[in-house]
């Protein structure tokens, strides 16, 4: 594909042209009705949920959030500029497991509304500059496949070409099975696209959701300037049932939440989904030297 | 009915490929090293917790030059197996590795890494001390490390743990090597939720090194004669030789800021 081309909105708008979240952006969680906390069960009229950013006001439990509904925490009100990096179809091994995985990844795209696992926005946060790159986990789980991969990486070169702070929401499991060793690689690619962020010396702020796995979090996610996980959040690098089967090991307490993450000296801090905005906005801004 | 014969057949070629890249006498990293460098001294330990046996490295000469080799070793016999945890390394092997690599650039020796591990060890003691956080400083370390790095992809090429040695100015690779996002095993537990289907996921997941060549993960391809590595260490291993040396050669010769962006690039292309 010719990077050149850069981003367009699905209208094919020229280079870089933005776009607010239209109607085909929708949150995952549903906006009417009720919703159950998946882990205490009690019942919310959904618009109360979304306002409490999918947080259980009755046992604190974070709920997922998908990647427009991140934007939309995290930017200042009317801020978001969401940019639609069109990445084309992808399938490097004509994978078919039943169901061809092109017509896996269009049935993913007319589910979420997304065109890929990562959504990106240019947005100010707390009043900074910011590029968010927000994964999604209703995406194929989030995986990192090739287009993913891509639009991260474009996202971090645009954030070194407007000087803005990298802010990225990582929920993951991992690589994408059905793009092969075309998914390891963006592991490589990701990080040399952090490479550059890093040697632009902007701030890079990454925040770990639930769940957030394998090839995700062993590159770009963790090569953060400040790592900040959100309560509860389950995060490694092999899953849990995995290392209990591999290894017939009784697995301790807690393992691999953000808090055992925490005491293990793997994350910064863990903070509460209410506080995200605040928090990194004042990082960003101390990193930026401003007052 | 045919086209089940015909599938079941392709998945039996595709498993019998992973298997050979697993054949146990295959040349081993320990022995590749012993074979083509001279006066290598093994330096062992993270520095930060402990030593781990799956990674092995040190300076050596090769080819008229100070090189630092680190290796992933499988091991030869039960024991030596068990030893080197089946070449499968914890959080210590990426951070040695790590702390070896910045040590080669210190003194502006090129890194040579062999490749050989099914996959980063899976366990409550590798997450605890961050196995997802040492691939991942590994990946940026080898990106942007101020020395010519070749890697050489020996067996098998297994997932981010094999990838955070993997990010050479040139990777080659042996001719029955796979190079996998996860070892078939691990993938048919994830694509059918059965680990017992594991020629079938290789079947689809087209290892053979030749895949990871076409994405732009590998260079070049170090032919073996046949059936293969396993009944021609030797021969093989003085191709090894041959290839890294050459590639030295030619790299060594392009100025460190050209090469490292060089570098930077094509990972940032890598698998597009
Ligand atoms: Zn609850």
């Amino acid at each position: 594909m010719d990077r050149a081309d850069g981003v367009t909105s699905r209208r094919q708008a020229p280079r870089n042209r933005l776009q607010a979240p239209g109607p085909e952006l929708r949150p995952t969680a549903p906006t009417t009705g009720t919703v159950a906390c998946p882990r205490c069960k009690r019942r919310f009229v959904a618009e109360r949920y979304a306002a409490d950013l999918n947080v259980c006001s009755e046992c604190g439990h974070h709920g997922v959030v998908g990647a427009a509904q991140r934007i939309a925490q995290l930017a200042d009100p009317n801020t978001a500029e969401t940019l639609l990096f069109e990445v084309g179809d992808r399938d490097p091994l004509g994978f078919d497991d039943g169901v061809p995985y092109p017509q896996r990844v269009a049935r993913a795209r007319e589910r979420t509304g997304l065109h890929e696992a990562f959504l990106t926005a240019r947005a100010t946060l707390a009043g900074n500059p910011v590029m968010l790159a927000c994964m999604d986990f209703a995406f194929l789980g989030g995986s990192l496949g090739s287009g993913a991969g891509e639009i991260f990486a474009r996202a971090c070169e645009m954030a070194v070409e407007e000087r803005r702070a990298l802010v990225a929401v990582c929920t993951s499991g991992g690589a994408r099975m059905q793009e092969g060793i075309a998914s390891l690689a963006q592991m490589a690619r990701c990080s040399a696209a952090v490479a550059e962020v890093i040697a632009a010396r902007l701030p890079y702020i990454s925040i770990l959701g639930d769940p957030c796995f394998g090839g995700v979090t062993a590159s770009f996610a963790v090569q953060a300037d400040v790592i900040i996980a959100e309560p509860g959040a389950r995060i490694g690098f092999a899953g849990g049932r995995v290392i209990e089967q591999a290894t017939h090991d009784k697995l301790p307490e807690g393992f691999q939440t953000a808090e055992f993450l925490l005491a293990h000296g793997m994350v910064d801090t863990v903070v509460e989904r209410s506080r995200l905005r605040d928090t990194v906005g004042t990082l960003i801004r101390i990193y930026s030297g401003r007052a | 009915m045919s086209s089940t014969i015909e599938t079941t057949e392709r998945e039996r070629i595709a498993f019998a490929a992973v298997e050979l890249a697993r054949h146990p006498e295959r040349p081993r990293a320990l022995q590749v090293i012993s074979a083509i460098t001279g006066g290598w001294t093994e330096l062992r330990g993270d520095r930060l917790f402990g030593d781990d046996r799956a990674v092995v490295g040190g300076p050596a000469r090769l080819g008229g030059r100070s090189v630092m080799v680190i290796g992933q070793e499988k091991g030869t016999d039960p024991m030596t197996r068990a030893l080197h945890n089946f070449g499968m390394p914890h959080p210590e092997g990426y951070r040695k590795a790590v702390r070896l690599m910045r040590q080669a650039e210190k003194f502006s020796m090129p890194v040579v890494c062999l490749v050989d591990t099914p996959a980063a060890h899976a366990g409550i003691g590798a997450e605890e001390r961050g196995q997802a956080w040492a691939i991942a400083d590994a990946l940026l370390c080898m990106l942007g490390l101020r020395t010519p790095t070749v890697s050489v992809v020996l067996s098998e090429g297994g997932s981010g743990g094999a990838l955070a040695l993997a990010l050479g100015d040139r990777v080659l690779a042996l001719e029955n090597a796979v190079y996998t996002v996860a070892p078939p095993e691990t993938c048919a537990a994830i694509l059918y939720r059965d680990a017992g289907q594991r020629a079938r996921a290789a079947a689809a997941l087209r290892p053979g090194v030749e895949t990871a060549q076409r994405i732009g993960l590998v260079d070049e391809l170090i032919p073996e004669p046949a059936p293969g590595a396993h009944a021609h260490a030797s021969l093989v291993i003085a191709a090894i030789r041959g290839a890294v040396i050459r590639n030295l050669d030619e790299l060594c010769a392009i100025p460190i800021d050209e090469l490292v962006a060089q570098r930077q690039r094509r990972y940032r292309e890598a698998g597009e």
